[in-house]
């Protein structure tokens, strides 16, 4: 039944990869959009969730050549995987919560500095701790739940439903909650501490929360992620996704909901695609020998060959895309500029 | 006895790290103080310094050394003044937060337009493998040494540009307040971009110097490294260049007892440590003061 292939199958694997991203935008745009905390250190809470879906879930050391960490709970697939998300969520949020009661109280922009730093020391420990992580070398036996009944096609449908669902609870609660008399404290926080304070709100307590929040959404992210990939590799964790995510928050609109989801999809398809360009480039060479082939050639040949040319194009595009946003247009594509506060002048 | 011959080991290596550091962190609080914002492409002019050096020594075997050097520190500088003048000064009036997200953006372009010319591969400056000299049980390399001579004498020059000239009064009195220092009548546009020279160079420095020490590198080698400039700069006071030296060398050696006592794969988590016990016990952040 090989209805998934091709172009297909690229699709859905670049929505259920966005849906995970869309949850780790919408968990830092609580936290900067709204509440107006800068974290730069997303990425540690997306991997805590990722690792803790992998603890729980991996067969136990004894049974797997080569593992190096001790701790592997095996709860059974696939009803565990309700488990092993509320414990990736927790974590996140556990994170979150410890970065926070330390660091909260900074000035914005020293809470940047914390956080990018925290995140990482907390990449430094997934690599030295083997014993918990299994080191550079990574827990590669996450299991996918129900892969081995459904079959590799018709599973990469019924995860890419699972994330989606995903994505719309949170979407829904999250909002919710926003619309709610706690997200306008929130904003008010955003927009005045001292404000904020007169009114009686504790607002150390309330950015606490919220920075809890997004890190407990991207914690579920990181278990998304981990029974998606079916691995867990300390490379997948590096600072570039944190920024990839902003990226993300940026093109949507900060302190827009909607937005954020919507800059996470924008952004994935982007990243994605971007691996088509050589095989584009090859078709096209192929198929046009005469005049486009040699124009293309001769475009191509001052280019540097090696591997990491490309992707590095790509990073190049992220950045720009920081900078031409918060130049000409702070609201991204669907933030409401009267919100968008935070990327204005500062007091 | 061996123990504190162990500790002044320890110490030593140290200094010669904080020598890198010290270059960093004075150059990123320098910036900071004309242009008040957290500039997270930093770390990116100490891998363009470094990695114009390769470049040039691959072109040209003949150069020497230091000349290149003396090259890459000048480009960098005036690399600083164009990325500066690109992206950051347009923004400059809309407060410190676009200016500090922007600089991530310019953080990635930089970092990637180098690894798109020069690949991931680690690459080294032709510096000789030397045998430390042993003096009281203390080891130290010639290149070590003249890795500390140099940052040496670039902090006595920036202090002497600070206090004995023109520019260094207009730099301060811009740093104290830049709407004063317009009312003044003081080009603060042209202090900024000088500013960015001094910060740039200084990065490119350090970047060479790093180098030197820890080849081979990574031209990404500079993002990772920020965050140990950040600790030292934050712990100095942000914007105090004097501060931001005696910050280098707590930080250094707080790296190197910690490596060589503790375990050699947490050297970024130490620096932090200090950086996170400073912020708690000012909880109103560090006091910015003028210089």
């Amino acid at each position: 039944m090989a209805i998934v292939t091709g172009w297909v199958a690229f699709v859905v694997t670049v929505a259920t990869i966005a849906c995970i991203y869309g949850l780790l935008t919408i968990g830092l745009n609580l936290q900067f959009g709204f509440t107006g905390l800068l974290n730069f250190g997303h990425v540690a809470f997306f991997a805590a969730g990722a690792y803790t879906a992998a603890i729980v879930s991996m067969p136990p050391p004894g049974t797997v050549p080569g593992a190096r960490y001790m701790i592997g709970l095996a709860v059974p697939m696939p009803a565990g995987l309700l488990l092993t998300l509320a414990a990736a969520t927790l974590m996140g949020g556990v994170l979150a919560a410890l970065i926070g009661v330390s660091a909260i109280r900074l000035e914005s922009h020293y809470l940047a500095i914390a956080t990018f730093a925290l995140a990482g020391i907390f990449y430094d420990v997934l690599v030295n701790e083997r014993w918990l992580t299994n080191g550079t070398f990574g827990m590669t036996q996450v299991p996918k739940p129900l892969r081995a009944t459904l079959g590799a096609d018709a599973w990469a449908l019924a995860y890419l439903l699972f994330a989606a669902a995903t994505l719309a609870v949170v979407y829904l609660l999250v909002g919710r909650l926003l619309e709610a008399p706690f997200g306008r404290v929130l904003r008010g926080v955003r927009e005045s501490t001292a404000a904020a304070e007169m009114l009686g709100k504790d607002t150390d307590r309330i950015k606490l929360v919220a920075f809890s929040l997004g890190g407990a959404i991207a914690g579920l992210a990181g278990g998304v992620y981990a029974h998606y990939i079916g691995s867990v590799v300390t490379g997948q964790f590096v600072a570039g996704v944190t920024f990839t995510v902003w990226a993300a928050l940026l093109l949507g609109g900060v302190a827009s909901h909607r937005g954020a989801v919507v800059g996470a999809f924008i952004l994935v398809a982007f990243q994605q695609s971007t691996r088509f360009i050589t095989t584009a480039y090859d078709a096209a060479v192929a198929a046009f020998p005469d005049t486009l082939g040699v124009v293309l050639t001769a475009l191509a040949a001052p280019l540097p060959g090696h591997p990491a040319f490309l992707p590095s194009v790509r990073f190049m595009i992220i950045g720009l895309l920081f900078i031409l946003v918060i130049r000409f247009r702070p609201a991204g594509v669907l933030g409401d500029p009267q919100e968008v506060t935070v990327m204005g002048s500062e007091e | 006895m061996v123990d504190l011959s162990g500790l002044a080991q320890a110490l030593t290596f140290g200094l010669i790290e904080a020598s890198v550091i010290a270059l960093g962190a004075v150059g990123l609080t320098l910036s900071y103080g004309v242009t008040r914002f957290i500039n997270f492409a930093y770390g990116e002019f100490l891998a363009w310094g470094a990695f114009t050096v390769v470049f040039l020594v691959a072109i040209a075997p003949a150069l020497p050394l230091p000349l290149a050097v003396a090259v890459a520190v000048v480009a960098v500088g005036f690399m600083g003044v164009a990325v500066s003048g690109a992206f950051f000064e347009p923004i400059a009036d809309r407060g410190g937060l676009p200016l500090l997200i922007t600089s991530i953006g310019v953080a990635f372009v930089l970092r990637y337009l180098l690894v798109a010319i020069a690949s991931t591969d680690a690459r080294s400056l032709p510096v000789p493998l030397q045998r430390p000299v042993e003096w009281m049980g203390v080891g130290l390399t010639p290149v070590q040494a003249v890795v500390i001579g140099v940052a040496a004498l670039a902090m006595l020059a920036i202090h002497g540009v600070l206090q004995y000239t023109t520019l260094g009064t207009v730099m301060r009195a811009t740093s104290g307040n830049r709407e004063l220092a317009t009312v003044a009548g003081i080009d603060t546009e042209a202090v900024v971009r000088r500013t960015w020279v001094i910060s740039a160079g200084a990065a490119a420095l350090a970047g060479v110097l790093y180098t030197v020490l820890y080849a081979p590198v990574r031209p990404t080698f500079g993002f990772g490294y920020l965050i140990i400039i950040f600790a030292a700069t934050l712990l100095g006071g942000i914007g105090r260049p004097y501060g931001a030296m005696l910050g280098a060398v707590l930080i250094g050696v707080t790296i190197s007892v910690g490596s060589a006592y503790l375990s050699p794969a947490y050297d970024q988590a130490y620096a932090f440590i200090v950086l996170v016990v400073v912020l708690l016990v000012r909880p109103e952040g560090i006091r910015r003061g003028t210089f």
